[in-house]
């Protein structure tokens, strides 16, 4: 029950991060968007990157905390790191559609093409699918002691699986279509990384913030539905007695 | 040594079930047929061009005849609640999980040997000299789809809408032994020196190791809560 | 011996046991009552180790439920509603398997004799899909018998037995008993329970409450 405790302490500064994520974003947005030099290569078109760059790193980040969670819960079958694990996946599918469409958005002037089997393209779409699923299958499970583990069961099990897709995908490419296109042609320069600092830290604390509000609320969502059932059960047993 | 009996009974005990019944392995045979009925007559194919897809048809007929397979596994398990007496058995369970991939692997595999002529015939392809090279690249890949699908055939069937969520989970999870299997059947039907897609196998080889490994010990937290 | 302590089990807000404390000891059997979806099987279950309560502990021949459960399944048996047959095998077949599995390997001499006793050893050979429900019921604790157990659960198990296969049960449980065993059944069916019970308790809406057998008599059992 200590990581109970753990998570009730870091969560009374849920308002720091919040704060603390609205001011990186802003003062991100606002280097990126206006204070920083277009790209040499792609002009006004790269500012897209700011956004797209730092929602992939948090969708990420997400994936790597839902696994942790996943393998903590196995561990110590602690109900609130299953609320935890709910809330992340959530989130996480959240911000890897995001990246999935900004990536879209950013290819079609770059690349003018709204898709291409590119790895990465196609790795973040499999881990989208595989978060779809997870959280479809948390849905058709009836005993929440059950559908907490299974969700960790699938999440590890796609977590190894995600660097081995990763690869898959990229030979396959290399081998059926000629590297005309890369996504490395930026090149980084300082004034392009500070900005995308700003925002991949903002991104981050913006994601962490809204963990935790979630966490809060499937949390006490559990504890109401405990009460409920005890409440109703005792009412049951009231009736039959009198 | 236990364990190993407890691998021999379970796939005894599939083998036994499957030879009077004949349920799993004729449903997988005749989906497969019927899959590749449609897709002859979606691409109306010179021989030429059948060469270029055969490889990514013959897997897609036989992933979605797998999952039939591996579903039928535990959803067997579901009458009389036997799922319960191997919950219940006084092991660990990871005897079970490598007895069940062993029978499953052996059903996909005996389908695969029996559909692959099918393939030959209908889509014109020439008489391959690299058969056992394309035995080889069967075996990898249906070692690594039973060995994953194995887990979420036991994981699925004790969840609601289990025929859906099968396929829905175990696909992107084989997204790269489709690949590997169809770039290395089609290497191995076209007749390339094998140096050309031998990366392939190796990838084959590598996934099955790892998803055995992982799935032998989550299997554990599959049967027991 | 089986204890149990603050046992409470519940699906989202529906709260299916409701802090179940009961002992039973050695030589005991306890028989509980209750009406249907008063979570009878979902106690046993949770006893079986099939499924983990949502708060409580309990322990079985004094060992841990959560944290020992191999140990106790290998003392354990659960006759449950559903029988753990497989239709395709006949019952030998069935028999060596499922105590295969269990680590026990029965000699053809103590099939026989298992299945002499539940009166089913003329089907011996016979495949369980064409077998009746009674018929199940009855190979189901041949298979009890064969794997000696030290606790057992008994899920509704004169449901689908005919008088004579009531008495055999009765007869085998009496026979647990005096070898120190220590059974757990739930049942609706009191004259049939009676002979053997030596306590007995209603499960109403998840909540037990130990009553004296004799009392249970004129209660709506439902």
């Amino acid at each position: 029950m200590t990581i109970h405790r753990v998570i009730r302490k870091v969560q009374r500064f849920e308002g720091w991060f919040g704060g603390s994520a609205v001011l990186c974003l802003i003062a991100g947005l606002y280097l990126g968007l206006i204070g920083s030099p277009p790209d040499y290569y792609q002009g006004e078109v790269v500012r897209i990157m700011y956004i797209h760059v730092p929602l992939a790193h948090t969708a990420l980040l997400a994936y790597i905390v839902l696994t942790i969670g996943s393998l903590w819960y196995l561990w110590k079958r602690d109900p609130i790191v299953d609320n935890m694990c709910q809330a992340v996946a959530g989130l996480s599918a959240v911000f890897t559609a995001l990246a999935l469409g900004t990536g879209m958005i950013w290819g079609k002037p770059t690349w003018d093409t709204w898709w291409t089997w590119d790895a990465r393209l196609t790795s973040f779409t499999v881990l989208l699918l595989i978060l779809i699923g997870y959280l479809m299958l948390r849905t058709f499970v009836d005993d929440p002691e059950k559908e907490a583990r299974y969700g960790a069961i699938l999440a590890i099990v796609g977590f190894v699986d995600l660097p081995i897709i990763h690869f898959s995908v990229e030979w396959w490419r290399t081998l059926h279509q000629p590297q005309s296109i890369s996504m490395r042609g930026v090149s980084i320069s300082s004034g392009l990384l500070v900005p995308l600092l700003f925002m991949s830290v903002g991104m981050s604390l913006l994601f962490s913030y809204m963990l935790m509000v979630r966490t809060q609320l499937l949390y006490l969502d559990r504890l109401l539905h405990a009460k409920k059932g005890r409440l109703l059960s005792q009412f049951h047993l009231s009736k039959s007695d009198s | 040594m236990t364990s190993f009996s407890v691998i021999r009974w379970i796939v005894w005990k599939d083998f036994v079930t499957e030879l009077r019944s004949r349920e799993t392995i004729s449903s997988m045979v005749f989906f497969a047929l019927i899959v590749i009925l449609i897709f002859s007559f979606s691409f109306s194919m010179d021989q030429q061009a059948a060469r270029e897809v055969i490889a990514g048809i013959m897997w897609v007929a036989f992933a979605f005849t797998g999952i039939i397979g591996l579903g039928k596994s535990f959803s067997t398990e579901l009458q009389n609640d036997c799922l319960e007496a191997l919950q219940m058995v006084p092991e660990a369970k990871g005897a079970i999980y490598l007895g069940k991939v062993a029978a499953n692997f052996a059903f996909m595999f005996v389908v695969e040997i029996l559909l692959f002529p099918m393939f030959v015939i209908l889509f014109n392809l020439e008489v391959v000299e690299e058969i056992s090279l394309l035995l080889l690249v069967f075996f990898l890949a249906t070692v690594g789809l039973s060995a994953i699908g194995t887990l979420f055939s036991a994981l699925t069937v004790q969840i609601r809408a289990r025929e859906v969520m099968l396929p829905i989970l175990l696909l992107p999870l084989v997204v790269p032994v489709m690949i590997a299997a169809v770039e290395a059947t089609k290497g191995a039907l076209n007749g390339d020196p094998p140096a050309m897609y031998e990366q392939w196998l190796e990838l084959l080889a590598i996934y099955d190791v790892v998803f055995t490994v992982v799935s032998f010990w989550m299997f554990e937290f599959v049967m027991d809560s | 011996m089986i204890a149990c302590h603050g046992i409470g089990k519940a699906y989202g807000h529906f709260q299916v046991l409701h802090d179940v404390n009961l002992t039973i000891a050695e030589g005991e059997c306890f028989a509980l009552f209750g009406p249907n979806g008063s979570g009878k099987t979902t106690l046993l279950k949770v006893l079986a180790t099939l499924e983990r309560p949502s708060t409580g502990h309990f322990e079985i021949l004094g060992m841990h439920g959560l944290k020992n459960k191999e140990a106790i399944r290998a003392n354990l048996m659960f006759l449950a509603h559903g029988t753990h047959l497989y239709d395709e095998l006949n019952a030998r077949e069935n028999l060596a398997f499922a105590l295969a599995l269990r680590g026990h390997y029965p000699t053809d001499q103590d099939v026989k004799r298992a299945l002499d006793r539940v009166a089913i050893g003329a089907f011996a050979d016979m495949k369980v899909r064409h077998y009746s429900a009674g018929m199940k019921k009855r190979l189901a604790l041949a298979k009890t018998m064969l794997a000696r157990p030290n606790v057992l659960l008994l899920d509704e198990p004169f449901t689908a037995l005919d008088t004579a296969g009531a008495e055999i049960l009765r007869e085998y449980v009496r026979e647990r008993l005096s070898a120190k065993g220590t059974v757990l059944l739930s049942t609706h069916d009191y004259d049939k329970t009676r002979p053997i019970a030596n306590r007995a308790g209603i499960l109403r809406h998840g909540a037990l409450q130990e009553t004296a057998i004799e009392e249970l008599k004129s209660d709506d059992l439902v």
